[in-house]
């Protein structure tokens, strides 16, 4: 039988996105459709004291100008505007009062015909604030720190264990270092934005660049207090979001309320520098201690971290419990605070918490080994975790070690001088670092429909998304061999908040998922279609067990003789029936809960740097992944090759600068937020390590899209350090740090 | 009164309302109705606009693809031209190579960057000058891609370089003849307006004294896209021919017409212009090709932006500017020509019509640098030209040091020169000479560097060049690792 998961398959959707057909938020038509343009605070904390419109309001084709004065009251009630992932707190409520939060928050929206009038408007528009102190700097005002309260998702810090302080004042090897990493934006390459359409009997078609349709649907119709029915939101396609459309942002809020009041279709989009004035990851303060006896194993392991959050939401992510979770240790203490500052609430970014918590962990992991005068690899392996020391419990499956050897082998680490400053290219240090990497990996309960129509067509769909994950084509290979169908035949819908329902897209979470409800449903259909076959008057598989059936190329067959089949087709035909349809819900097993699943990776990074100009490069990664089973190892491996980019932005290059005089980012732009070009693109060597597992869910897929991230940071920080013999303990590691 | 007319896609497109300032861009997206272009930053930055336009003009014998950034072109910059957009490469429903490349090695996730990638690699498809692997890495180094990583990308882009396969596109570049470029659309108050000759200039800036210059508008249209601006007159230069292209004037220096582009530049550099490496070097490290395909010289130095990449480089090879005016023409020295912070010497009526450069004498140690956070695409952090004439002696005859991002404007190192002139040229002159740097600048802090970091930059680009000049007079190009793939351009 011929299958397609696992398979190098090409996007189902490529050929849409190189033509030019795909349609993204800002890109769908509507009759009489009016352009809003936001205008953002100038402040960081103040209060509205007056805003004047009128010589905007005067402009020929300036429908209105909205603002906290003449914007409808929406929802009362933290409640009601919390969305599906927000943390605890009090969701900001775009025009809702006078109150000025953060620089850049949204305090007016002007609605005109056509976008250049609605910005040049906007420009007219005067605003008086009576300002207030603000305060933006987290080092600033680590003493405000407090422990955040428990969210929803695992990001309670696990208990603390042994007696950790005590066994680091005792251990003969200590290392304890302060590490500072800067906010990040996620800037995906599409902008945020929603068009509105209003259609004939007033219900809102909301196209919305957003993660999880159904989240946006819910909260939109919460806050806006409207039927179930009148609004629905889709987003057939995604131009990137990393997190960042996890939850509905404040665009959203302003186009629907806009064509609400003014009965129009509206679009309104984000301009690059806006895409500074929404969530972001958090910048972080850690301290890691740890300690270990002569021969390396691990005595004790301190991690303490101090993020930031907003003064409305209490938002924290998991940085500390990686600690405690990698190595083998039986004294760690974990400390996780948070400090409010006037900034948007931060936001869940790729590897959320993972990629600081980490960095931090792995960087001092080399430190330690420095310190030991043992290989950094060597450490990692003395050290192993066999189980899950914050949960008790085994892990579902872990291939680490394999991790580990595969990519060090291709790397050629053995080759490593450990002395700092000893290899080099010509006049160029060379310097080579390793590190480790895990991910959580979830099941989510989701649902899937699937429909097999009389001309042998599957049709599924459920209202997950694809962000350039590859959710279409993973789904469509999946029902596709859980009915035997080609490709061609296999058609999958998503993005829209009135198919069967879904969690948002994000976690890593979608295949192991959403997957496993596609794979249930299509198998469904399938025992269902066997049955209608067998009970065909005459039927060529009549009495044969559902084992000694294949379903191939839209054929049912018996195994044992080829002559015996039927065609999908042929069955609806007989039977009398012009389609089958079904819906299941999946949901993560009980067998869950006893174990702790991770996917895991190890990267080894080489770099070259300019000992005159601080220039860095890396040159080269090679990272070894065990992700479970691999649905594309095309898109699995172009995923993973995405995210080592990531984690050379992270080392390198993306930082966003906060004036803390004016409160505000000053590297609002693509041109002073680096994010890696073409050229930085070193030699990335991707390894799918073989691991099976039958716990995490049906398929065994654990999921792909953040932890290639997690380990390319401090494996890139680590190779620096070897290349220059400076420690550089605060992110971005930019030229100015190293000369 | 011009209509606006161009091909869009082959189709003819005559449009008398739009007005001028509406970008390129918007123009696709919002009236054409064309949103495969997509607008990622709306300054250049990403590539996500990037759209193709075929240019007979600058060189007639050899008619080429230009991609550029459509968010930074005013519409009558495509005036008589054939604009090509993501929408416009199927033919009779089959994808473009450079379409099923992209599809083949999946060099796309979330699809956003992908028409902006294709069109860069559209015009990469139908390149007869791609030698070298860096080519690639500059064809494309304009267009941001967020998931990929960008291998995949540069895995399709290979696949298709240079290929030039025999189809519409080609037919359509070898027919090719000069556009009617003029665009006149003018009424109280407001204007734009592209002459044709250096006559007509003259009479447009007489009728309009008020109005802004613009060429290429890699500068100017920002005002427009990032800071709202309305720019009610303006006249734009690249219409006029006698401001274009590089020669040798009868003096025997080198001439090169204000309204170059710096792709042409570059390839000027290779040919020509050979002579002058240290632009070559600058030029590659200068933004992104898309910009550079329509980024000026004049542009670049009238924007007289204290880390302007040229300038260091100019100066330290002895240029002068060309301005001109209906009343005559008048040369300066370059470094005169920038009087304080944005400030130029150009008087009201003058154009810079051309920068002449002489030929370095033959024995000349020369080079040029530009340290940057990120090394491509990205605004220098310092800029430098170093230029040093020995006599037979091993004496400093003749120096020029010029910095970028040091000072308020481009500007010489006169401290540092004068401790080295006379000296003999030795890494013992170049140490006791360098403390002067400090009394020459005072730099300041910003995030692209702190005062302390470009000091030090400063002084070690001086020493580095003694080091690198020291073998070779004229070292060449920068080792500049490129992509790890090979180049293979099919023939
Ligand atoms: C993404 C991006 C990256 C960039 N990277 C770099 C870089 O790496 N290094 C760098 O130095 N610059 C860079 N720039 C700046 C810009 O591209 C250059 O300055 C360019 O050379 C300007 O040329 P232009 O023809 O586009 O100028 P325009 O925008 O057309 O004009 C710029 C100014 O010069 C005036 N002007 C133009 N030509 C003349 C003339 N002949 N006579 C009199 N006045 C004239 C105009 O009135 C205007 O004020 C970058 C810009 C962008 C958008
Ligand atoms: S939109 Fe980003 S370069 Fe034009
Ligand atoms: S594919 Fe998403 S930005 Fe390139």
């Amino acid at each position: 039988m011929t299958t397609h998961v696992g398979e190098r398959v090409s996007r189902v959707d490529g050929r849409a996105k190189v033509t030019g057909k795909a349609r993204y938020a800002a890109e769908h038509a509507a009759p009489d459709l009016v352009h809003g343009f936001v205008i953002g605070s100038a402040v960081a904390r103040g209060t509205i004291t007056r805003i004047d419109a009128s010589q905007a309001l005067a402009l020929p084709g300036v429908l209105q100008v909205f603002t906290h004065e003449n914007a409808p009251r929406l929802a009362r009630g933290d409640k009601r505007w919390r969305d599906e992932l927000a943390p605890p707190g009090s969701p900001f409520r775009p025009l809702q009062d006078a109150e000025i939060r953060w620089s850049g928050q949204p305090i007016a929206l002007v609605v005109a015909d056509s976008l250049e009038l609605a910005r040049h408007a906007a420009s007219l528009v005067r605003v008086e604030v009576a300002p207030a102190p603000h305060e933006t700097d987290l080092e600033a005002h680590r003493e405000r720190a407090y422990k955040p309260p428990p969210h929803e998702r695992p990001s309670v810090t696990p208990p603390s264990r042994g007696s950790a302080d005590k066994a680091f004042a005792r251990a003969p090897v200590r290392v304890q270092a302060e590490y500072r990493v800067p906010v990040e934006h996620h800037n995906p390459m599409e902008p945020f934005a929603t068009t509105v359409v209003v259609d004939e009997d007033g219900t809102l078609t909301v196209y919305d660049k957003t993660q999880g349709v159904q989240n946006v649907q819910s909260y939109l119709t919460t806050i806006f207090g409207a039927e179930a029915g009148e609004i629905r939101v889709l987003a057939p396609f995604v131009g990137g979001a990393f997190g960042s459309g996890l939850r509905p942002q404040y665009q959203v809020v302003l186009a629907v309320l806009a064509a609400r009041q003014l009965q129009r279709s509206v679009r309104v989009a984000l301009t690059r520098q806006q895409m500074f004035t929404i969530g972001h990851r958090p910048t972080t303060w850690q301290r890691l201690s740890l300690a270990a006896t002569r021969d390396g194993a691990l005595a004790a392991a301190i991690h303490e971290a101090v993020a930031e959050t907003s003064r409305f939401e209490d938002y924290s992510e998991t940085v500390v419990d990686w600690t405690g979770l990698m190595y083998r240790c039986d004294n760690v203490r974990f400390a996780h605070e948070v400090v409010a500052l006037d900034l948007f609430t931060p936001m869940d970014m790729r590897a959320p918490g993972a990629m600081w918590g980490v960095y931090a962990l792995e960087c001092a992991m080399d430190e330690l080994a420095v310190a030991l005068a043992v290989d950094p690899l060597e450490l990692r392996l003395i050290n192993y975790a066999e189980h899950d020391g914050n949960e008790k419990r085994p892990y579902s499956s872990k291939e680490l070690r394999a991790c580990y050897h595969q990519a060090a082998e291709r790397f050629g680490w053995s080759q490593r001088d450990p002395e700092p400053r000893s290899m080099r290219d010509g006049d160029l240090l060379v310097g080579w670092g390793m590190a480790t990497g895990a991910w959580e990996s979830t099941q989510r309960k989701a649902s899937a429909r699937a429909v097999l129509t009389a001309d042998g067509r599957l049709a599924v769909a459920s209202a997950t998304e694809d962000i350039g994950t590859g959710t279409y084509t993973a789904m469509t290979q999946i029902a596709a061999d859980a009915l035997g169908l080609p490709l061609e035949r296999v058609t999958f819908k998503l993005g829209d908040s009135a198919l069967a329902s879904a969690p948002v897209e994000g976690g890593s979470f979608t295949v192991a998922s959403v997957g496993s409800a596609v794979d249930a449903v299509c198998r469904e259909l399938r025992s269902k279609l066997l049955k209608l076959a067998q009970q065909l008057e005459g039927s060529p598989l009549a009495r044969l067990r559902p084992e000694d059936v294949e379903f191939i190329g839209g054929l049912l067959r018996a195994r044992a003789d080829p002559s015996r089949a039927l065609t999908f087709a042929e069955v609806l035909h007989r039977a009398g029936i012009d389609h089958l349809a079904d819906e299941v819900t999946t949901r993560p097993s009980k067998a869950h809960e006893k174990y702790s699943r991770y996917t895991h990776s190890a990267a080894f990074a080489e770099v070259k740097v300019d000992p005159e100009l601080g220039t860095i490069r890396v040159t080269r990664v090679v990272t070894a992944i065990a992700g479970g089973r691999v649905i594309n190892p095309k898109t699995a491996e172009s995923q993973v090759i995405g995210s080592v980019v990531w984690g050379i932005g992270a080392a390198l290059q993306e930082h966003s600068v906060i004036d803390h005089a004016l409160g505000r980012f000053i590297t609002h732009n693509l041109a002073d937020y680096h994010v890696p070009v073409h050229a930085d693109v070193p030699d990335i060597e991707v390894i799918l390590v073989e691991e099976r597992d039958e716990i995490v869910n049906a398929l065994g897929a654990k999921g792909l899209g953040e932890i290639g991230v997690v380990a390319v940071a401090p494996a890139i920080a680590n190779a620096v350090w070897h290349a220059t013999g400076k420690r550089i303990r605060e992110l971005p590691i930019t030229l100015d740090k190293l000369l | 009164m011009s209509i606006l007319r161009f091909h869009l896609n082959d189709r003819p497109i005559e449009d008398a309302e739009v007005p001028p300032t509406t970008t390129l861009l918007n123009y696709l997206r919002q009236r054409a109705h064309l949103t495969g272009t997509k607008e990622g930053c709306a300054e250049g930055d990403c590539g996500a606009c990037t759209v193709v336009v075929l240019d007979a003009e600058t060189d007639p014998a050899a008619p080429r693809f230009r991609a550029v950034n459509a968010c930074l072109m005013f519409v009558p910059m495509v005036q008589g031209r054939r604009v090509y957009t993501i929408e416009g490469l199927r033919q009779n429903g089959a994808l473009h190579p450079a379409q099923a490349a992209m599809v083949e090695r999946l060099g796309s996730q979330c699809g956003y960057c992908t028409p902006g990638v294709v069109m860069a690699a559209f015009e990469a498809c139908y390149r007869e000058d791609l030698h070298e692997p860096w080519q690639l890495d500059d064809q494309m180094c304009g267009n941001l891609c967020r998931c990929t990583g960008y291998r995949p990308i540069r895995d399709a882009v290979h696949m298709v370089a240079g290929t030039c396969p025999e189809d519409l596109f080609k037919r359509r570049r070898a027919e090719a003849t000069p556009a009617a470029l003029e665009f006149v659309r003018a009424s109280a108050g407001r204007c734009y307006m592209q002459p044709t000759s250096l006559a007509a200039l003259w009479a447009a800036i007489a009728e309009r004294p008020q109005a802004r210059l613009v060429c290429g508008g890699t500068d100017l249209a920002l005002l427009v896209t990032q800071r709202y601006q309305d720019l009610p007159e303006l006249i734009a230069l690249e219409g006029v021919p006698e401001l274009r292209g590089v020669g040798r004037a009868a003096d025997g220096w080198f001439e090169i017409g204000a309204t170059t582009t710096l792709t042409d530049l570059e390839a000027a550099c290779m040919g020509p212009l050979r002579p002058l490496t240290p632009l070559l070097r600058i030029l590659r490290y200068f933004a992104s090709r898309q910009i550079k395909h329509r980024a000026t010289v004049g542009g670049n130095l009238c924007n007289a932006s204290p880390i302007g990449d040229l300038a260091p480089a100019l100066i330290a090879l002895g240029a002068q500017v060309v301005l001109r005016s209906a009343a005559g023409a008048r040369t300066l020295p370059l470094e005169q020509f920038f009087l304080a912070y944005r400030k130029t010497a150009l008087q009201p009526g003058e154009v810079l019509a051309a920068v002449r450069v002489p030929e370095p004498s033959p024995g000349a140690r020369m080079a040029a640098y530009k340290v940057s956070k990120r090394r491509e695409l990205d605004i220098s952090a310092v800029a430098a030209g170093l230029y040093v004439e020995t006599c037979p002696e091993g004496l400093v005859t003749e120096v020029r040091a010029a910095f970028g991002g040091m000072a308020a404007t481009p500007a010489r190192a006169r401290g540092l020169e004068a401790a080295l002139r006379g000296k003999p040229w030795t890494e013992a002159t170049v140490e006791a000479a360098l403390p002067a740097l400090a009394g020459d600048f005072k730099p300041m802090t910003d995030h692209r560097g702190s005062a302390w970091f470009r000091g030090q930059v400063a002084e070690n680009l001086v020493r580095g060049f003694y080091l690198e000049t020291a073998a070779t007079p004229r070292p060449d190009l920068p080792p500049r690792p490129a992509a790890t793939v090979r180049l293979e351009v099919v023939p």
